[in-house]
């Protein structure tokens, strides 16, 4: 049983992962959890102090945990960029404090690092209206780049088909084809997906979030530090992974929002998609990165969320996610892993680390913090 | 929002929505209203408050004409036909405050009536007479947030003389509509008052549903600390004693959420509660709208009020 450990500011209790049924903590590990918890409140989404959460969290787990392999997520600068409008200095100055944050780390525990940004950001030109259609059309708030269109009319298709900032509608099939998807698996996949050009991002039904001033580009490459290595496709970090950590601690790190124009650090150049397709910031690239196989059927882009979210009780405090990933490097690793990282209800399902810790934010209202042990028998 | 022009009032931006998603209704949150059902969601722009921690701030406080530009604007039919099409059994206003645009609302409640979709809303209860009356004739259940009573705490967080207008409110829509009321608590501020809040409901109906919320300090309040749970937690004590139904949460995992049978005592609705309009239903265990173990009837609009 996966126990997770909730802090809602200041007052704890532990859940069934699966169930959220309420249970007792009685292992170390659970004990050493709602310490590191209570000492380190989050700060919030878009606060200063954010990804320094990230780092001082993670070295306090290390510390009682002793893991040797870590994953970590620094996420503020993302939300901030997204969110924010600010000057290029501005932006290159928040993009240096997260390197900055991830380099500390680096040097304090010791840990041989892997840094992987998710892709740059681009400015927002225009919204793509796709709530007026005849059929119906879905994308998430954290998706620009792609939506879902069900049972088109003649009208929709003539009308989207010639959109200027729409750059391809892919048929089902075509999707299913891209990543050999099974039958069970297409199920889930729209009838067409939708592809915006750069900087272009589809307004479809959502709640009131905030407008983004910048949303993910087109990012067919993201950078991928770690001298030495000759890797050239994200699939590749899971390898070497496999490969170094025989001898020494290994920290994977994410840098949401950072892609090839703003990487300090020597890096390689590596695959972020197939074909026409690129991963955006979010559950697919992080699973393909912790996998290192395609994940774009886990939550396809443009699927039926809310069937499935309104329905299926399974895991109520894991968002979206309705059974915990498969196949990811830490579920399988035989030693000690942790993760840590500013992404709500994410961590602990895309990274399957034994500990891992993360924010609990709901439309980025800071709920405090929430830890999952998937295994405390190491 | 509204401007007078010719000597009428006119609503400035009618159908504008600053948004359209779906959700559970426990949510919204609503939790004796078809329990576990899916609604569409819909807010326009403006408030007549100014709450020092609105967690919309910038959608009801901002100028409405500012955010024009990113307002979805669906006519009514549409609105209904999307929540049709997305088994959307009703239609609840839920951001900001509705008597900010009745008449558009008074357009979409014809046309979700026209398709047998309910519409509710969540409404500060701050406006005329009539103006309640219109309310009532939109929408068959509401959510009325009593934020406090005394007239110094509504001057300091609210930005209104007198609690007066809401109250009168309360009673006249829970006279012909289904209520369910929502008190943020302010440490410190207003959980004095939360017993004579409790009276003031069980006044009216004691099966009226109360949601305690942990304040979400956000806006001009954004600093400030988050209350404390247990001590609202034993504030509530006494209220218990008058209202069957209370419940206490907006953070992750409350263990206030469970439906109790006044009768017997037994858990008859279980939720779970993730904070910040995301709770949801585990497992309703009524049986016709009774307590599948004593059989008392409970307070549900599924069964009361059609
Ligand atoms: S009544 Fe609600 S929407 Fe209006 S200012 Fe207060 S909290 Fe915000």
């Amino acid at each position: 049983m996966s126990t997770a450990i909730i802090d809602a500011r200041g007052w704890q209790s532990s859940f069934d992962l699966k169930t959220g049924e309420k249970v007792d903590p009685e292992s170390d590990a659970q004990r050493i959890v709602k310490e590191v918890l209570q000492k380190h409140p989050y700060p919030g989404d878009m606060d200063k102090g954010s990804n320094r959460w990230v780092s001082d969290t993670a070295f306090e787990l290390i510390d009682k945990y002793m893991p040797r392999f870590v994953f970590l997520s620094y996420a503020a600068q993302y939300f901030s960029l997204r969110y924010t409008p600010m000057t290029d200095e501005a932006r290159s100055s928040i993009i240096a404090g997260a390197f900055r944050e991830a380099e500390r780390f680096a040097e304090v525990s010791g840990y041989t690092t892997i840094i992987v940004g998710t892709g740059d950001m681009t400015p927002l030109i225009d919204n793509i209206d796709i709530t007026r259609l005849d059929g119906l059309a879905l994308c998430t708030n954290w998706s620009a780049r792609y939506a879902g269109l069900y049972e088109p009319s003649d009208k929709d298709m003539t009308l989207l088909s010639s959109h200027p900032f729409i750059e391809k509608i892919v048929p089902r099939e075509e999707v299913v084809r891209l990543f050999n998807g099974s039958p069970d698996q297409a199920l889930r996949v729209p009838e067409f997906l939708m592809v915006a050009r750069r900087g272009y991002a589809f307004k479809a039904l959502s709640p009131t979030m905030k407008t983004p001033v910048m949303i993910p580009s087109d990012n067919f490459t993201v950078p991928v530090s770690l001298p030495g290595s000759e890797i050239s496709d994200i699939t590749c970090i899971r390898g070497e992974i496999e490969k170094l950590i025989s001898d020494r601690n290994i920290a994977l790190i994410i840098l949401e929002g950072a892609g090839i124009n703003d990487f300090p650090l020597p890096y390689r150049s590596c695959s972020n998609g197939k074909e026409w397709f690129s991963y955006e910031t979010g559950d697919a690239q992080y699973l393909t990165i912790s996998t290192g196989e395609h994940r774009f059927f886990d939550y396809p882009k443009g699927y039926k969320y809310y069937d499935e979210t309104d329905v299926n009780n399974d895991f109520p405090f894991s968002g979206y996610f309705k059974s915990i990933p498969e196949n990811t490097f830490a579920s399988s690793f035989p030693e000690r892993s942790i993760a840590v990282g500013n992404k709500s209800m994410f961590m602990h399902m895309v990274t399957g680390a034994d500990i891992s810790i993360e924010c609990f934010s709901r439309n980025m209202f800071n709920q405090g913090t929430m830890a999952v042990i998937h295994r405390d028998n190491k | 929002m509204y401007t007078v022009s010719d000597g009428e009032i006119r609503e400035r931006f009618p159908h504008r929505w600053s948004a359209c998603s779906t959700s559970v209704i426990e949510s919204m949150p609503f939790y004796h209203v078809h329990p576990g059902s899916r609604c569409l969601t819909i807010g326009t722009a403006g408030c007549n408050f100014r709450c020092s921690y609105c967690s919309n701030a910038h959608i009801a406080k901002e100028d409405p004409e500012l955010q024009q530009a990113k307002m979805f604007n669906i006519p009514p039919d549409e609105l209904v036909a999307m929540a049709k099409r997305m088994n959307c059994r009703s239609i609840v206003f839920n951001v900001n405050e509705p008597a900010v645009s009745i008449p558009s609302l008074i357009e979409l409640s014809r046309e979700a009536e026209k398709a047998g979709i309910m519409t509710g809303c969540l409404t500060n209860g701050y406006m005329t007479e009539e103006s309640a009356d219109i309310l009532a004739s939109i929408f068959s259940f509401f959510n009325i947030s009593l934020k406090g009573l005394s007239d110094s705490f509504n001057k300091n967080f609210i930005g209104i003389s007198s609690s007066k207008p809401v109250l009168r409110n309360i009673k006249r829509l829970a006279k012909d509509r289904y209520i369910e009321i929502t008190t943020p608590v302010i440490q410190g501020e207003n959980d004095n008052e939360l017993n004579n809040m409790a009276e003031f409901i069980a006044g009216i109906n004691p099966s009226i549903p109360w949601h305690v919320f942990r304040l979400l300090p956000e806006d001009e309040m954004k600093d400030e600390d988050y209350p404390d749970i247990n001590f609202i937690d034993n504030a509530l004590t006494e209220a218990r004693k008058k209202l069957p139904y209370i419940y206490f949460h907006n953070f992750v995992g409350s263990d206030w959420v469970n439906t109790i049978c006044p009768a017997c005592g037994d858990v008859v609705i279980e939720r779970f509660s993730l904070g910040c309009g995301g709770d949801k239903l585990k497992t309703d265990h009524t049986i016709e709208g009774c307590c599948k173990s004593c059989g008392s009837e409970i307070h549900l609009l599924s069964r009361n009020l059609k």
